[in-house]
């Protein structure tokens, strides 16, 4: 407990080096005080996160366990949303190209859509609901109820048992969940297309391949590995850090989902801004 | 445990999955570029690209035989596209292949298209550098486009113009639509016309008639000309046996007659003769 404190002193210690003593003495509890601290905690917490992921031992079952919790848990929802998405993607555009007679682009535009973009934001942001919220509700409960301290008292790493882990696994599940839910996108387009019409899964699939390319693919993929990144750190640094008791619990649930969903938007736009620069 | 260990065998089938997925995302994207394919290299020098990118698709015969590797300039004034392409549609590229650049559909993407050459030449090889036609530029395309909405432009401005005359009464066709006199005329022309048609039919029938008069007139005055025709050759005829029994009558007195003038004049010359020979001695017409 005692040693808790003091990591939470040094940390305070910290963050009153990084923030500019003008801002805190003017007006503590102002918004911009209130974002640059967030900020700088955030970035402490991510880098001791860099620091403790190399750093034996290794919580690979618990890594295993999380990966299963987070990954596999989430394959129905993000398989049966990324389904009714091609699918509703796919009827919606149908009207659109039919006035231009181009009804046979429809698989090419809705694969490069979902494999481009609808796979991965939405995923992400699924997953940013799911188990950003998850991990930020249940650090935060730990942490209400002193299980973090307990943990550490008991000779446990909590930082490296529980956000290590989380983070870990949330980075790694994340693409290999839009991989899938790119699938199950593609297949809900193919019923799409035969809603209206006919088309033989092997041209579906054709047609779907012939239009994209590796730097439709890869890009996509790169992405989501920072998408799950920042869920997990989110999650994980709201729950770490939550305060004001039970109460706390569901804001950590519920600004970690908010503030995940606004980091994935944001790292979007960076790479496709990133990608679109070696594109050209 | 045991549920742990079921958890990690879910967990295991899902990155299963989810690898396999990706793995054959890649293939088949890859299949697409030529990746997993023996290919071989073409290479043609174009004046202008016309916005072709790498990645495009390399068409022989209306399908897709590979793709665009590079694009470089060499020039100023042309640019090198390298094709690679699927190695079991060589043997239908010939040495004259000739390239040149299309476009998937009407607003689709830019695309190589490569006709195969004769069939007597030589299979192409690698590395090799293929005969080029340079693409139809959208540019010109507009310019003459421009030309031929100029063209219609004056064309219709004319045609307004003629419309306009017509409708004003203007010109030969303005008059002839417009004018309401000139119909009158036309109007009274073809009730002339009317009037001097039921004329002519009543002029037509009295010829007809006086045709019919004459002709059974003529008719008769014909038959009497033939039948005094007639007559009068029977009368020559019987005129012409008299004329040939008086010549041969006459032929024969005549003949005759001469006979005995002749032996008459033979006898008179004989006599004459020994007269004049009487004479020829006689004194009296001694010196004569």
């Amino acid at each position: 407990m005692k040693e808790k404190s003091s990591e939470h002193s040094e940390d305070q210690h910290h963050e009153a080096e990084i923030v500019p003593e003008t801002f805190s003495e003017a007006a503590p509890d102002s918004i911009f005080n209130r974002f640059f601290l967030e900020v700088s905690s955030l970035a402490t917490f991510t880098l001791r996160f860099f620091k403790e992921v190399f750093k034996p031992p290794y919580e690979f079952n618990e890594l295993i366990s999380q990966s299963f919790l987070i990954g596999y848990k989430s394959v129905s929802l993000v398989g049966i949303t990324a389904f009714i998405m091609g699918l509703v993607l796919t009827i919606q555009s149908r009207p659109t190209l039919a006035k231009f007679g181009a009804e046979s682009w429809l698989p090419a535009m809705v694969a490069v859509s979902i494999i481009r973009e609808i796979g991965p934001a939405i995923t992400a942001l699924i997953f940013a609901g799911k188990v950003g919220s998850g991990i930020g509700a249940e650090l935060a409960s730990m942490n209400v109820t002193e299980q973090i301290d307990a943990m550490q008292v008991s000779g446990t790493n909590p930082f490296k048992f529980l956000v290590v882990t989380r983070v870990l696994a949330a980075t790694l599940m994340l693409p290999l969940l839009v991989v899938l839910a790119d699938a199950f996108g593609l297949f809900g387009s193919f019923v799409g297309v035969n809603v209206h019409g006919h088309v033989s899964t092997y041209l579906f699939f054709s047609q779907v391949f012939q239009s994209l390319q590796f730097q439709d693919l890869f890009p996509a993929v790169v992405k989501t590995f920072f998408f799950g990144f920042a869920v997990g750190i989110i999650g994980s640094y709201k729950g770490y850090n939550s305060s004001e008791g039970t109460e706390g619990v569901g804001k950590a649930a519920n600004s970690a989902v908010v503030f995940a969903s606004l980091m994935i938007f944001i790292i979007d736009m960076v790479a496709v801004q990133i990608t679109s620069l070696f594109q050209s | 445990m045991k549920k742990d260990t079921g958890n990690k065998i879910k967990l295991g089938i899902f990155i299963s999955l989810g690898i396999g997925a990706f793995i054959l995302g890649i293939y088949f994207i890859g299949q697409r570029q030529q990746l997993f394919r023996s290919t071989f290299h073409v290479s043609g020098v174009f004046q202008d690209v016309g916005g072709l990118q790498e990645g495009n698709n390399v068409r022989l015969s209306g399908i897709n035989v590979g793709t665009v590797e590079n694009i470089s300039m060499v020039s100023d004034t042309s640019v090198r596209v390298d094709m690679l392409i699927d190695e079991s549609t060589r043997k239908f590229i010939k040495k004259d292949a000739v390239a040149k650049i299309g476009t998937e559909g009407l607003m689709g993407n830019r695309i190589v298209i490569i006709t195969p050459g004769t069939g007597g030449k030589a299979e192409i090889e690698d590395n090799d550098t293929v005969k080029t036609v340079q693409p139809i530029n959208l540019d010109e395309i507009l310019t003459s486009l421009k030309n031929t909405i100029d063209n219609t432009s004056n064309i219709t401005s004319d045609l307004s113009r003629i419309t306009g005359n017509i409708q004003s009464g203007k010109g030969t066709i303005g008059r002839l639509l417009m004018d309401p006199s000139l119909a009158q005329n036309v109007e009274s022309t073809l009730i002339n016309l009317n009037e001097g048609s039921v004329d002519l039919k009543q002029g037509l029938s009295g010829l007809n008639i006086l045709i019919g008069d004459a002709q059974s007139g003529f008719a008769q005055n014909f038959d009497s000309t033939l039948i005094n025709l007639k007559e009068s050759s029977a009368n020559l005829r019987q005129g012409s046996v008299g004329l040939r029994s008086l010549i041969e009558d006459a032929r024969g007195s005549v003949g005759q007659n001469f006979d005995s003038t002749l032996i008459n004049l033979k006898e008179g010359t004989a006599g004459f003769k020994i007269l004049m020979d009487k004479a020829k001695r006689s004194w009296l017409l001694w010196g004569f």
